[in-house]
């Protein structure tokens, strides 16, 4: 849907490129995450793939067309979700909501967009009296408003509670679910896990590794068994190599023979094996 | 059905003008204007009332479209409009028009008062074209000054500066504390001397001369040109700048 090739872009007022020359593909139909620590140059890809950065290097195209050649028409299509909430605080949720509606060909069921993110019982009320995860939830609903075929996320749950974080992963999932794609930025190791598709990792405006979570972990995961038992009142641990271990005997033994509290695979977090791939912590300190 | 956009984003603005109570101070200053034009006596109401009708389409059209731009800055929400399928043209055009619209209506304020109170005789089509171009011309002015300030203090500081520049200059000039040959051609060349005299033309006291028609070509011209040259390339650059990048 996306195909990035070789972008660099560099703000006016510095010196290096944020950018150095990046290469991806969006799939249609996949949630495709860019992972990494502030000022990596998520925010910037962002920004340029959604037109608002424009003098950059390189090649975009979205359905095989440059992005250059498309007009206005651009945004019909897609939906953009920015970290910080951004709308006018002395009108309502709903005048606010009204206002963006009117400027779109395809409009979606903004009753239904409201009641799903909890905010219909509050939509008279003026956003300036919203809490910042009320805010950042209709920062959603604005995004959806055009029923789009793509959606941009910048952050999407930065700031704001599990429960309601919840509610927005569910959300960008039903939307994946039904044919949409996604571009997610994040420094949240959790959000880019339990959404993504595909992930990226980006440091310093370079990818330095692209595939799905799982994929990920696989390749830079401990390929090992954890085991904890119980005996003589304490909790015994115990690691297994992972391969040949339906014929490791004494593995075998301590499941036949002990009281088992847990037994885990030695997976490692994404967190972990952006560290392990990067250098660079997800707080921006190296390793 | 397809909407129109222009109409759309013009309505939003006068609902924001409206929200973000530009508009209540709007009509308490016509109102406070037309109270103090009322004790006025009809040979200096002669002179003043047009001046009101100057400062109003051109330091408060300065001034609104500043409060309204710095009102955005602070919200970013200029950077949610940029991935709207509006274009730079139709956002900017958008907030000339109602700031000229909301403009028109506290002219047609004060001068409804003084057209009702003290019969005053107005040229209904020529003031309405005057106090539009001149409205249109500073707004327009306005929006590019806006680009270089970083708050509505600085903003502020250069709207004094150009009212002392520019409106003093043309004040002493409507009351002939200045006059002479070299004046006349000098004054041309200022904005608000142009503002003075298309809006002037919608008195039928008003004598027309030369001035008055380079003045409508002044602001016409004028306007299209500094938003075609000036306004709109900047437009993006400063959308950008605001949303935090």
């Amino acid at each position: 849907m996306f195909k990035v090739e070789d972008l660099r872009y560099k703000y006016p007022k510095n010196k290096e490129d944020v950018l150095k020359g990046i290469n991806f593909e969006i799939k249609q139909g996949e949630i495709f995450g860019f992972l990494g620590p502030s000022g990596a140059g998520k925010s910037t890809t962002q920004k340029v793939l959604i037109k608002i950065l424009q003098d950059y290097r390189g090649k975009i195209s979205y359905n095989d067309r440059d992005i250059v050649a498309f007009g206005n028409d651009f945004y019909e299509d897609i939906g953009v979700s920015f970290e910080m909430p951004i709308h006018f605080s002395k009108m309502t949720a709903m005048e606010n909501i009204n206002f963006f509606l009117n400027l779109y060909k395809r409009n979606a069921d903004v009753e239904s967009l409201m009641k799903r993110v909890g905010l219909w019982e509050d939509r008279n009320k003026m956003v300036g009296e919203f809490s910042k995860g009320m805010k950042i939830r209709l920062n959603i609903v604005r995004a959806l408003l055009n029923e789009p075929k793509m959606l941009f996320l910048d952050e999407p749950t930065n700031g704001i509670d599990p429960a309601n974080a919840k509610v927005l992963k569910d959300l960008v999932k039903e939307f994946r679910d039904n044919g949409g794609t996604v571009f997610i930025t994040s420094h949240i190791m959790s959000d880019i896990d339990q959404l993504c598709d595909r992930v990226a990792f980006i440091v310093d405006g370079e990818i330095k590794e692209i595939d799905s979570p799982r994929n990920l972990k696989i390749r830079y995961g401990r390929r090992e068994l954890i085991l904890e038992y119980k005996e003589e009142g304490k909790t015994v641990r115990r690691e297994f190599p992972m391969d040949g271990i339906g014929k490791n005997e004494e593995f075998l033994e301590l499941l036949q023979t002990k009281e088992i509290e847990t037994l885990h695979s030695g997976e490692t977090t994404l967190e972990d094996i952006f560290i392990k791939v990067t250098g660079v912590g997800l707080r921006n300190e190296t390793e | 059905m397809k909407r129109n956009r222009i109409l759309v984003l013009v309505k939003g603005e006068l609902m924001r003008l409206n929200k973000y109570n530009v508009f209540a101070i709007s009509i308490l200053i016509a109102l406070m204007w037309s109270a103090i034009l009322y004790f006025l006596d009809s040979n200096i109401l002669d002179k003043v009332l047009p001046m009101v009708l100057l400062v109003d389409a051109t330091m408060m059209s300065i001034m609104f479209i500043g409060s309204v731009m710095f009102f955005e800055k602070n919200e970013s929400t200029i950077s949610t409009m940029l991935v709207t399928p509006a274009s730079n043209a139709e956002l900017v055009l958008s907030k000339v028009l109602a700031n000229t619209v909301h403009n028109m209506f506290s002219s047609i304020l004060i001068i409804g008062a003084f057209v009702w109170i003290k019969h005053v005789e107005i040229n209904y089509l020529l003031m309405f074209v005057g106090i539009t171009l001149a409205t249109a011309f500073h707004t327009i002015l306005g929006l590019f000054m806006a680009y270089y300030q970083k708050n509505f203090t600085g903003m502020l500081v250069n709207i004094m500066i150009f009212a002392f520049g520019l409106m003093v200059p043309t004040v002493l000039y409507m009351l002939n504390v200045i006059k002479g040959d070299w004046v006349q051609y000098l004054m041309a060349l200022s904005p608000i001397q142009a503002a003075s005299e298309v809006i002037g033309g919608g008195f039928t006291t008003y004598t027309y001369a030369w001035q008055y028609y380079f003045s409508l070509g002044y602001m016409l011209i004028g306007a299209i040109l500094i938003y075609r040259f000036l306004v709109l390339p900047k437009f993006q650059d400063y959308a950008v700048k605001q949303s935090g990048v």
